[in-house]
């Protein structure tokens, strides 16, 4: 695995109520291309925000990201929106998939963004969108609205969607906060087969657990710190809950 | 799928909300587009009287109080081209004098407004002495039914009133517009006194009562005036009647020929039966007397007011009334309530884009993690913008078409209810306006809340979420 993604002295303040809060307080990260990375930690940690800060969502108060040795935060507006349409594929826990769309053109979206959306690539796009949906299982609802589908089926289109343009990096921000186990089992199954059959990395955020049996590398977050190695990272996740 | 496809669903996503922000659109451009055709048919009805007969001054007796002041004289009449006066008359031998004063004024104030200067394209020799035409106004039974019987010059009328057209028949052969003027001098000679002398050719009456040609002052036996009994049918009149040329008419026991009829002109004209002013006067007992004087300035720019305030000034017993000017009056009270209405609507479109911004402001705030989620997957600030201008232009363009659909029926309603007395008019253009206005409402509530969504950092369209 070679050198893919790199962070320096990444910082991030915000300014909540008058009061400076560091989400980040100086990180210095590497993933390597083709990882699977899990970000956990407690709530207010800094995870969302690191990982958001990686994918060109939140642009950090100091420090750089460097995906490819290219500093991604140098970029213009549209730059930066052609970076996070060709680059990464987004995926959330909620307000995922837009309801007046069916699945087939909700899996497409992200491709009406591109610059580049002929006749020919348009019928190229739905080809590949339904290989896609076939290979997740969800065939069938090609032509199904998101209130029509299951929580995990709208984690299926959502992961569809997020390939769609065949980016190098899948970044998914509680993937499977409101699924019960065996769902999520079902999702973590997917990305794991994401990760293997299509070579991407998978940059996570969670509070699962379940995560750890399938993560290549796991990411322990607190007050905006990484922390490094950790001999148990269960250990180091459960630290301070339910202690005093 | 493009951009303008998702804007589209996502206009048909909220029904209901968007229901409303488009009726407020509709009723603001049905508004502006009624008010415009009514305010455009009513200018063009002024417009084209005043094309016809907007050099033209129109002279009869003062039949009111208003004829000793001048300047209640001048907004006696409404506008038309042919206000029929009954019972009252003017000497025909005040023609002259009328004339003089009228030549008068029409030199002074051409001097006055820069003459050639300010009026390019007309040479010096236009300013030719103005024309005129006598009416006689008489109720006559014809054929055993009352009827306006106007004794007329064909030839000066027809001159006068050049929009005259015939639908059948001829003028008389003698007709020609060009020699009208050198026609004046011999039909009155004008002595170095300035005295009026009428060259008249007398008529008789027969046993029967019909019109003879009888001698000529000098007592020399006259030969039957050619055309004596021509009759000219007013358009409506012979179509109600249905007589057609050749057909005879017997007016006060007289039998006419009708020679030709005219074109329908929506004015008293066409209801009317003409016959030469001189058989007139004579059928009806009234030599020497006239009803009406049109005199048509030769110049497009006549200043035919200031003609207008002289005669009123200067000569009894005549009311002189300039077309332009009341039009004028006319056009001035049309822009005036035009102006008003507009000022009225404009501030209820105000209020109306106001309401509209608030309902967008809340409906663009309530997708906000969805505008979020476009940012993430790569929509542009642009792209999104676009999203929204697409949606609210389709919006704005439903409207406008629905607005202009209700603005055309509220058209004929206002036109109605304002007594404009025109002919409501439609063009294309209030169509635009129409489909322009409902656009522009629409755009102008969304421009600001899209324009400060798209500018929004994903992570605030996000905050609970990536607030991690």
């Amino acid at each position: 695995m070679s050198e893919f993604i790199e962070t320096k002295g990444l910082k991030k303040i915000y300014h909540v109520g008058g009061q400076k809060v560091e989400a980040l307080q100086g990180i210095d990260l590497e993933i390597a291309r083709g990882d699977f990375v899990v970000f956990m930690g407690h709530s207010g940690s800094g995870k969302t925000t690191l990982v958001s800060t990686i994918g060109g969502l939140t642009r950090p108060t100091e420090g750089t990201v460097l995906i490819e040795g290219n500093d991604i935060w140098k970029l213009n507006d549209k730059q930066l929106s052609h970076f996070r349409n060709r680059k990464i594929g987004f995926m959330f826990q909620s307000f995922s998939l837009l309801p007046t769309l069916n699945v087939l053109n909700n899996v497409v979206m992200p491709a009406i963004f591109s610059a580049n959306s002929g006749k020919k690539d348009s019928d190229t796009l739905k080809s590949k969108a339904i290989s896609l949906l076939t290979d997740l299982d969800m065939k069938r609802k090609v032509n199904s609205f998101p209130s029509e589908l299951s929580g995990g089926e709208q984690r299926r289109v959502a992961i569809a969607r997020a390939l769609i343009n065949d980016p190098e990096i899948i970044l998914a921000d509680e993937p499977t906060g409101d699924l019960d186990i065996r769902t999520e089992r079902e999702v973590i199954d997917i990305f794991c087969h994401i990760n293997n059959a299509y070579q991407k990395t998978l940059i996570i955020v969670s509070h699962s657990l379940t995560w750890l049996e399938k993560a290549k590398t796991i990411i322990v977050m607190k007050d905006g710190l990484i922390f490094k190695d950790l001999a148990d990272p269960v250990e180091a996740i459960m630290d301070g809950v339910c202690k005093p | 799928m493009k951009i303008l496809r998702l804007a589209l669903l996502e206009l048909l996503r909220r029904p209901k909300k968007n229901l409303v922000i488009a009726s407020s659109i509709v009723i603001a451009v049905a508004l502006l587009t009624s008010l415009s055709i009514v305010s455009n048919s009513a200018n063009l009805a002024i417009m084209e009287i005043i094309a016809k007969t907007g050099h033209t001054l129109t002279v009869r007796p003062a039949v009111t109080s208003a004829g000793t002041n001048p300047e209640e004289k001048n907004q006696e009449y409404k506008l038309t081209t042919s206000e029929v006066v009954l019972g009252s008359y003017i000497p025909e031998a005040a023609v002259p004098e009328i004339m003089k004063y009228y030549d008068k004024a029409i030199k002074e104030g051409w001097e006055k407004k820069g003459g050639l200067v300010s009026n390019p394209g007309i040479p010096e020799t236009s300013l030719e002495p103005a024309t005129w035409a006598p009416r006689l106004f008489e109720k006559a039974e014809v054929d055993g039914q009352e009827v306006i019987v106007t004794g007329i010059e064909i030839r000066k009328e027809y001159f006068v009133r050049f929009w005259w057209n015939l639908t059948s028949g001829d003028w008389p052969a003698e007709t020609d517009v060009r020699d009208v003027n050198t026609n004046v001098s011999t039909l009155y000679t004008i002595g170095s006194d300035g005295k009026v002398t009428i060259d008249k050719t007398e008529y008789g009456v027969d046993s029967s009562g019909r019109l003879i040609a009888a001698q000529d002052k000098t007592g020399k036996a006259a030969p039957i005036l050619k055309g004596w009994d021509d009759a000219y049918l007013g358009g409506a009149y012979a179509k109600a009647k249905g007589l057609k040329l050749g057909d005879k008419l017997t007016i006060n026991k007289s039998e006419f020929t009708i020679r030709g009829v005219l074109e329908e002109t929506n004015s008293a004209d066409d209801y009317m039966v003409f016959i030469p002013l001189s058989t007139a006067q004579k059928l009806f007992n009234k030599e020497g007397q006239i009803s009406m004087v049109s005199v048509r300035a030769m110049c497009p720019n006549c200043p035919v007011g200031d003609a207008m305030v002289e005669l009123n000034k200067h000569v009894t017993g005549i009311t002189a009334v300039s077309q332009l000017d009341v039009a004028g009056v006319q056009f001035d009270f049309f822009n005036m309530l035009y102006k008003f209405l507009l000022a009225v609507i404009v501030s209820t479109i105000a209020v109306g884009i106001f309401s509209i911004f608030n309902i967008v402001t809340g409906s663009l705030y309530a997708r906000i993690r969805e505008i979020g989620m476009l940012k993430a997957i790569g929509a542009s600030r642009f792209q999104l913008f676009r999203i929204f201008i697409y949606e609210h232009f389709i919006l704005g363009l439903a409207a406008g078409i629905c607005g202009y659909v209700l603005g055309l029926g509220m058209a004929y309603i206002l036109n109605t209810l304002l007594d404009t007395g025109a002919v409501i008019r439609i063009t294309t253009d209030f169509l635009w306006r129409a489909l322009i206005l409902g656009i522009v409402c629409s755009l102008v509530a969304i421009i600001y809340p899209a324009y400060k969504l798209s500018k929004l950092k994903i992570t605030e369209t996000f905050r609970t979420q990536w607030e991690g």
